[in-house]
């Protein structure tokens, strides 16, 4: 088997693998396509090394190559010769149309989700002790303020949450408040959407900014409420 | 004369390789990017409003003009405003599809939403951020990390059926313009009101009025009013009692631009050039 027959197979073969094989193993995802193309790449330039340490499988492996370039003696190759010579100018081309062409797509905008809190609203601890009475109220607290937009059933999806950008957090999620600490919940609560950092683009948040009408008391009990009415527990640290 | 060509020809090899690679993920990325930007939920909803460039005169006056269905209608949902007291919990209005035209000089922008009633204090308006600064989508109020800029508001209500140019910088600060630049004008029939804002593109007070430059994307928000009273006579939504929308996108169409097709043709001469001095230094170097 020529060396550029072996270079095609084996990225075949790194492509099977990392397209169907890798993405099955259990606690993985499917690759994104730029990382493939990657593995692909260094799969790529370690043969190109490994086939060019020595003047002989340099000349085996760079050989055909040239002369299918050339088109010297390559007999029925030759169409698919001038097939790759038309192709490859029209494909640059079409790269660069697409690359240039203004595209319809409003800006993409990365917004952080979770920003950094400020300083002094890490490591808080709820100062209400959790018992039932508390996280009963906490839930009449939520019912009151946080429901029509996080929803009865704390899943984002309440009556008045459809026409905001981001959307409001689904609790149940295990993404959302399971990956916090209660200090963190209590910053976005007291603080509202007008609260975060540039990253977390304050201008389009809708969440209210509580501490103008509840006392830091009943946020530290909505806090409970939320965790218990969504099944989820804090972020801990231990 | 060989030597160097082997030296050549593998560079010339990964940059081929490169290319098709680059080709074979550019269209894949693109693909994942765009789910990113996807709209949350309904497929039926909107990211952004985009005016196309129309000859002749703007529909400034007529709501239900033909040319309006040469614009791609935008869908937007409405929520009730719960973002700073006093709340409403519920509005009227749950949708608005918005259009908008520009020639050049004026840009128009189409409001059409469903209302059961037709009533004098029904009202709309229409949110910009101004200048270079970001503004919080309710009034532009204070941010607490961000120095955040005014907002511009194009406002109508069905009784005056006027348009009002606006500024406010937070809440309690709205203030009317002293220049008025802004048209509006409303017809209800059906069940449904169709209201149309009109201001030249760009203006000569760029510290208070949004200026809309063509091919390029700038914020923009809505608001209505249901001016329907309750049994006691009360309205049933007013100032801060309205059905709001999310920072979305907006943008008035550029011109067709064709330099796309120029730099498309030289990236081809460029690459067939490439090949054709390629393969003759190859050509040579196996002849020598």
């Amino acid at each position: 088997m020529g060396p550029l027959i072996k270079l095609i197979v084996l990225n075949v073969v790194v492509y099977a693998i990392l397209k169907f094989v890798v993405p099955n193993i259990p606690g993985s995802a499917p690759l994104p396509a730029s990382l493939v193309f990657l593995y692909m790449m260094l799969t790529t330039s370690g043969f190109v090394i490994f086939a060019t340490v020595s003047a002989e499988s340099k000349e085996a492996f760079w050989g055909p190559i040239q002369r299918f370039l050339t088109g010297e003696n390559i007999g029925g190759l030759q169409a698919l010769r001038y097939g790759v010579l038309i192709l490859f100018p029209l494909l640059i081309g079409w790269q660069t149309y697409n690359s240039t062409a203004v595209s319809d797509a409003p800006p993409s905008e990365n917004r952080t989700i979770h920003p950094a809190p400020p300083g002094e609203y890490t490591g808080l601890s709820n100062p209400i002790s959790k018992t039932p009475d508390a996280i009963q109220q906490g839930k009449g607290y939520y019912a009151a303020f946080c429901s029509p937009c996080h929803g009865g059933n704390f899943d984002g999806k309440g009556s008045a949450a459809r026409g905001f950008n981001p959307p409001p957090a689904n609790f149940s999620d295990p993404t959302t408040i399971a990956m916090l600490q209660e200090s963190y919940l209590f910053w976005r609560i007291k603080k509202g959407g007008v609260g975060l950092p540039i990253e977390g683009m304050p201008w389009k948040s809708a969440m209210p900014r509580w501490e103008v009408e509840l006392p830091d008391e009943w946020i530290w009990k909505i806090i409970m409420g939320e965790y218990d009415g969504a099944h989820q527990a804090p972020r801990t640290w231990e | 004369m060989t030597q160097r060509l082997k030296h050549i020809v593998p560079n010339v090899v990964v940059g081929v390789w490169l290319a098709m690679g680059l080709l074979t993920v550019q269209p894949v990325s693109a693909e994942e990017k765009a789910k990113v930007v996807a709209p949350p939920e309904s497929t039926l909803q909107s990211v952004s409003v985009s005016a196309p460039l129309v000859k002749g005169a703007l529909p400034a006056d007529d709501p239900n003009a033909a040319v309006w269905s040469s614009a791609t209608m935008a869908r937007f949902p409405m929520s009730p405003q719960v973002h700073w007291p006093t709340r409403i919990l519920e509005a009227t209005v749950k949708d608005l599809n918005v259009r908008a035209l520009h020639d050049g000089t004026n840009i128009s922008i189409l409001l059409e939403y469903a209302d059961p009633t037709e009533d004098p204090d029904d009202a709309a308006a229409i949110e910009f951020m101004v200048g270079d600064k970001k503004a919080h989508f309710a009034h532009g109020q204070p941010m607490a990390q961000v120095e955040g800029g005014p907002v511009n508001i194009w406002y109508w209500k069905n009784k005056d059926n006027k348009g009002v140019d606006m500024n406010a910088k937070g809440f309690g600060t709205i203030k009317v313009q002293t220049h008025q630049d802004v048209k509006a004008k409303g017809a209800y029939s059906n069940g449904t009101w169709k209201v149309v804002f009109t201001r030249p593109l760009s203006t000569e007070h760029p510290e208070e009025d949004t200026q809309i430059k063509t091919g390029g994307f700038i914020n923009i928000a809505f608001a209505v009013w249901d001016g329907k009273k309750d049994a006691s006579g009360e309205l049933k939504e007013k100032g801060s009692q309205k059905a709001v929308t999310a920072w979305w996108n907006f943008r008035a169409e550029a011109p067709p631009d064709y330099s796309t097709y120029y730099y498309a043709a030289i990236a081809v001469g460029v690459a067939l050039g490439f090949q054709f001095v390629l393969i003759r230094k190859l050509k040579k170097g196996h002849s020598a």
